[in-house]
C-alpha cells in the first residue's frame, strides 16, 4: 500500500486508550489526537469527564454537553462510557488495551493496580504496549499522596516565588497552564515509549509524569534558575517594577506595553524615542552607564511621556523597526483578532450541537505536507457518543451492548 | 508499509567517539541533530532529544555571539554579570572568568549531553561544512528570526534536496509567514501579545505591575522534542522527510484554552485575576512565619472546606452563612482570606503544607530554588545529579522531567560543551575532514574556543 505523503498524519494508525479526567492527561491526549492518533476516551456512565460540569459553559448554563473546557480538552476523541468498579467494564478495559498501542492515566497513583487495570496487569495481555501515568507528585515519595490543585502545583513546581512584585505576593500563571503543559509533556513521553517499540524493537515501557516535576523542569526557566542559585547563592526573588534601565511595563494611549530594557537595548530605545543626543552623554554612551540601576527612574522620564502619547500598536510597530524587545499586554479578545493569527487563519472554527460553529485554539505544531493543509479537527465527542461504535468494534453485538447497558456497566 | 526505521544513521550503535558516550540501549541513540537553537525554548526541546541519547550539535560561531544563549554579552562587565545574578542566571561566584560564555547558568542547565562545533556560515567552506553535516544528521531544529536563518541558507528547500529524509523542525515566534514574520521578540514578549500577563496580573495594582515570567518557553521546548518523533513516524510511513512549523506562540496559545473558549462561546474577556480562581473559594496565596514565605490553600469541596475549618480552629466559620458553601465564601473571600491569612502567619510554610495535607487540604509552599534543590520528595525520586563542568565546578541538574521504566537514570551524562569543544570530533569523525583539511578551517578562522577579541 502506498501511503500518500499529503494526506497521512505521523499518528494516524495508533490507538491510545484515554483513561485521563479533568485537564493534564487530557490535554497530551488532545495533542496526541492532533497528531491522528485514535483516542477512545474512556468515560464514567452517566456524569462523565468532571470537567464536564466545569465552566466556562456556554450562555452560562451548565450542563454535561456546554463546558467549553471541555470542549477544548477533548477534540478529535471518542467518547465511550464505562464502569470501572464494574468486572464486565474492567474486562472490555482489556479488550481494548490488546488493540492499542498506549494507555495513557491520570488517576491516584495505585488505584489502577488496585482493580488490576495497573501497568503490570496490562503488560501481559499486551507486552508492547507503553502505559503513560500523569499525576501531581508522581508514582512515590512523600509527597505521592499529595492532594493539589494547579496555583499549589506551580507553587511547589514552578518559580512562583520569583512571579510578581517585590512589595506585592508572588503570582501564579493564568488558568491550568502548568498542568497543561504536564499534559505535553505525558504526550512527549508517550510518542518516545512507542519509539522505542516502533524503531528499536523494544518491549513497551511504563512512564511515570509528576506535574511537580515538569514545572519543576523548567516552567520560567526554573532549571536555569537552579543552576543561578548554586552558581551564586542568589535566590531569585519578584523583581521591582521596571528590573533593568528602560525596562518593564510602560502605560501607552489604550493599554500597556512590556519593553526590554538593559545596557544592551537601551540605545535601540533611545534612538526609537528620537533622543539620539543622549548617547553622546558619559552616562548613555557606555554599556557600563546604562546598565547603572540607579537610572531606571531617569529613563521613566524619557520614555513614559513618548509611550503615553501612542496606542500599543504604534509603539510595536516603532519597537519592529528599531529592533526593540516589547509587546502590547493584550487581551484575549486583542489576540483572536491580531492581524498575524488571522493572517494564519491559527484560530479554527469547530462546530458542535450545543455552540455552532466557534473558535477554538489551532495546532501546536503545523506540518509541510508537501504543501497540504492541516486536516481539520472533529469536535470533542458528546458523552459515549461512540460506545455502541467502539464495542461493535469489539466484536459486540447490539444485543451484548443493550444487556450492559441494561446493567449500567455502559 | 514503507518501513524506513533508520533512515540516516544506524540505531542504537552511537558514532564511536561520541564525547557525550549515549548509552547504546537509549532510544535515541544513533540519531543525529544539527541544533541552530538559541535562548531557551528551542535548546529545551533539542535537551530532551540529548538527554534521550541522540548526538545533538550545537552550530556555533566564534565570529558572532547570539544574545542571551551563552550570557547576555560575551565579555560582560561587573554590572551585566550582576545583573544576570540578578534575574536568576548568574555566573559562577558572580565572577564572569577567563571565557564567560562557557559560565551562564541558564546555557549551563539546558546544554548538557549535548556537543559544540564552531563554523562561520558566511563563507563557502562553512557552507559546504554545513551541508555535510545536514547530510549525515537526521534533523535540523532551530528558533531564530525566520530571515536571519533564510540568510544563512538554512531553508528547507535546500536542506531537503541535500538530506530527502531531513526532519527540520523550525519554531519562529510567530511563523514562517504574517504580519510579525520579522517582529523579533523573547518569549515574554509573545505572552504579552498572547494575553497572559494581562490576565494573570494583580487584581488591585496597575497592569504596570504585570510580572513578565515566561511558562511559554518550556511547552514549546518540549513541542519541538514531540515534533521530531513524529517527523521520524511520518518518515518511516512516507518515505519522506518533513518540515514542521512550531511557532512558540501558537504553541502557547493553547495554555489559555478555556479563556478562549470563554470568550468564544460568551464573549467574556478575563483580565488581572492574580490568584483568585474562576470560581472557588478560598483560593489564594497566604504569607507564613519567615522571610518570603508563603503557602497557596484552596478547596474545592465541602468536606476540604470543613477540614480546613477545624484546623485553624475556627469551626464556627464551616456553618457561617458568609462562608457555609462556595458561592458565599467566594463572594466574601476578602474577609475569608483575611481570617485564613491570620492563621497562617505565625507558621513555618512546610508545617502548614503538612498539615493541611494530612487532613486532605489541598495546600502548597512557595518553594525557592533553595528548597527546590534540597527536597526531600525530589531527592526520594532521584531527580537530581551532579555534574561537573570544566569551567564552571560541580552542581546538580534535573534528569529527565519524566521517568522511564526502562530506562532509568536517565540524565545528566555530559557539562554543557564549552564553545567549540568538540570541532575535533564532528569536524573530523562526523564530517570526514581530513585532519590538513581540519588544519585550513583553522587556518581560516573558523575553529576556536574564544570568541573575537572585537565581540564586546
Amino acid at each position: 500500500m502506498t501511503l500518500e505523503p499529503t494526506t497521512i498524519m505521523p499518528l494516524d494508525d495508533v490507538r491510545i486508550i484515554d483513561l485521563t479526567h479533568m485537564t493534564s492527561g487530557p490535554y497530551g491526549t488532545r495533542i496526541l489526537g492532533d497528531y491522528g492518533a485514535d483516542v477512545i476516551k474512556i468515560e464514567r456512565p452517566g456524569t462523565g469527564d468532571y470537567t464536564r460540569s466545569m465552566p466556562p459553559f456556554y450562555q452560562d448554563e451548565p450542563g454535561l454537553e456546554r463546558s467549553g473546557l471541555f470542549m477544548f480538552l477533548n477534540t478529535n476523541k471518542r467518547s465511550i462510557t464505562l464502569d470501572l468498579k464494574s468486572e464486565r467494564g474492567r474486562e472490555i478495559v482489556k479488550e481494548l488495551v490488546k488493540g492499542a498501542e498506549i494507555v495513557v492515566e491520570s488517576f491516584s497513583p495505585g488505584t489502577l493496580d488496585a482493580i488490576g487495570l495497573g501497568y503490570e496487569d496490562l503488560k501481559k495481555i499486551n507486552p508492547k504496549l507503553v502505559m503513560t501515568s500523569v499525576t501531581n507528585y508522581g508514582q512515590n515519595g512523600p509527597y505521592k499522596d499529595y492532594i493539589g490543585i494547579e496555583m499549589n502545583l506551580y507553587a511547589m513546581g514552578g518559580s512562583m516565588i520569583s512571579a510578581g512584585d517585590v512589595d506585592n505576593e508572588p503570582l501564579k500563571t493564568a488558568g491550568r497552564m502548568v498542568s497543561y503543559h504536564a499534559g505535553y509533556v505525558a504526550a512527549l513521553a508517550s510518542a518516545l515509549g512507542l519509539f522505542q517499540v516502533e524503531f528499536r524493537d523494544a518491549e513497551g515501557d511504563y512512564m511515570d509524569v509528576a506535574i511537580f516535576e515538569t514545572a519543576m523542569h523548567s516552567i520560567d526557566m526554573r532549571l536555569g534558575r537552579m543552576m543561578g542559585y548554586q552558581y551564586t547563592g542568589h535566590l531569585a526573588t519578584r523583581p521591582g517594577r521596571a528590573v533593568a534601565v528602560g525596562g518593564g511595563v510602560h502605560p501607552c494611549s489604550d493599554g500597556f506595553f512590556l519593553m526590554t530594557g538593559g545596557p544592551r537595548f537601551i540605545p535601540n530605545i533611545i534612538r526609537m524615542i528620537g533622543m539620539e543626543e543622549l548617547l553622546e552623554t558619559p552616562e548613555w554612551g557606555t554599556a557600563e552607564g546604562r546598565a547603572d540601576a540607579d537610572r531606571i527612574d531617569e529613563f521613566l522620564a524619557y520614555i513614559i511621556p513618548w509611550t503615553l502619547e501612542r496606542t500599543k500598536e504604534e509603539v510595536r510597530a516603532a519597537c519592529e523597526e528599531f529592533a526593540v524587545l516589547g509587546g502590547p499586554l493584550n487581551t484575549i479578545e486583542d489576540l483572536i483578532n491580531n492581524p498575524q493569527f488571522v493572517a494564519r487563519e491559527y484560530f479554527q472554527e469547530i462546530d458542535h450541537p450545543t455552540t455552532g460553529p466557534i473558535k477554538y485554539p489551532g495546532y501546536h505544531n503545523r506540518l509541510h505536507r508537501e504543501g497540504a493543509e492541516m486536516p481539520k479537527r472533529r469536535r470533542a465527542p458528546l458523552l459515549g457518543e461512540h460506545t455502541d461504535e467502539v464495542l461493535g468494534e469489539l466484536g459486540l453485538s447490539a444485543d451484548d451492548i443493550a444487556a450492559l447497558r441494561k446493567d449500567g456497566v455502559v | 508499509m514503507a518501513a524506513d526505521n533508520s533512515s540516516v544513521n544506524t540505531l542504537g550503535s552511537p558514532n564511536p567517539g561520541n564525547p557525550t558516550e549515549p548509552d547504546s540501549s537509549l532510544p535515541l541513540a544513533g540519531m543525529r541533530i544539527v541544533d541552530f537553537t538559541v535562548v531557551f525554548a528551542g535548546p529545551y526541546g533539542t535537551m530532551q532529544l540529548a538527554d534521550w541519547g541522540a548526538e545533538v550539535i550545537r552550530v556555533e560561531s566564534i565570529t558572532h555571539f547570539a544574545s542571551t544563549t551563552r550570557g547576555m554579552l560575551a565579555r560582560p562587565a561587573v554590572p551585566t554579570v550582576l545583573a544576570q545574578t540578578g534575574m536568576g542566571s548568574g555566573m559562577p561566584n558572580s565572577e564572569a572568568g577567563e571565557r564567560p560564555w562557557n559560565r551562564s547558568a541558564v546555557f549551563n542547565a539546558h546544554g548538557r549531553n549535548k556537543l559544540s562545533m564552531t563554523v562561520n556560515l558566511r563563507t563557502e567552506e562553512g557552507q559546504e561544512a554545513l551541508e555535510r553535516l545536514v547530510s549525515v544528521s537526521d534533523a535540523l531544529v532551530e528558533n531564530n528570526l525566520p530571515q536571519s536563518m533564510e540568510r544563512q541558507g538554512i531553508t528547507w528547500e535546500r536542506l531537503s534536496k541535500i538530506n530527502p529524509k531531513l526532519i527540520m523542525i523550525r519554531m519562529p515566534a510567530f511563523g514562517l509567514d504574517g504580519p510579525y514574520k520579522g517582529y523579533r521578540t523573547w518569549g515574554n514578549h509573545m505572552e504579552a501579545i498572547s494575553g497572559h500577563p494581562l490576565i494573570r496580573t494583580y487584581s488591585d495594582l496597575s497592569p504596570e505591575y504585570a510580572p513578565a515570567g515566561v511558562p511559554s518557553d518550556a511547552a514549546s521546548g518540549i513541542g519541538s522534542a514531540l515534533a521530531f518523533l513524529m517527523g521520524k513516524r511520518y518518515l518511516r510511513r512516507t518515505g519522506k522527510g518533513l518540515l514542521i512549523e512550531a511557532p512558540t506562540a501558537e504553541n502557547f496559545v493553547p495554555l489559555l484554552g478555556e479563556f478562549v473558549m470563554d470568550y468564544s462561546m460568551n464573549g467574556r474577556v478575563w483580565t488581572q485575576m492574580g490568584n483568585n480562581h474562576f470560581y472557588l473559594a478560598p483560593h489564594n496565596v497566604y504569607r507564613a512565619q519567615g522571610e518570603d514565605q508563603w503557602v497557596t490553600i484552596a478547596c474545592w469541596n465541602e468536606d476540604q472546606w470543613r477540614a480546613l475549618c477545624e484546623t485553624i480552629r475556627h469551626p464556627e466559620l464551616a456553618d457561617d452563612p458568609r462562608f457555609c458553601d462556595n458561592e458565599s465564601r467566594f463572594k466574601n473571600k476578602t474577609e475569608l482570606d483575611a481570617i485564613i491569612g491570620e492563621w497562617t502567619a505565625d507558621k513555618s510554610s512546610s508545617w502548614i503544607l503538612e498539615r493541611l495535607q494530612l487532613v486532605g487540604v489541598p495546600s502548597g509552599a512557595v518553594i525557592n530554588e533553595r528548597d527546590a534543590t534540597e527536597d526531600r520528595h525530589l531527592e526520594h525520586r532521584g531527580f537530581f545529579r551532579h555534574v561537573e563542568h570544566p569551567e564552571a565546578g560541580t552542581h546538580k541538574a534535573p534528569m529527565t522531567p519524566f521517568k522511564s521504566m526502562n530506562h532509568p537514570g536517565t540524565g545528566p551524562r555530559r557539562h554543557s560543551p564549552r564553545l567549540g569543544e568538540d570541532n575535533d570530533y564532528i569536524y573530523k569523525s562526523v564530517l570526514g575532514y581530513s585532519d590538513e583539511e581540519y588544519a585550513e578551517f583553522d587556518k581560516k578562522g573558523h575553529i576556536g574556543m574564544d570568541y573575537d577579541p572585537s565581540i564586546p
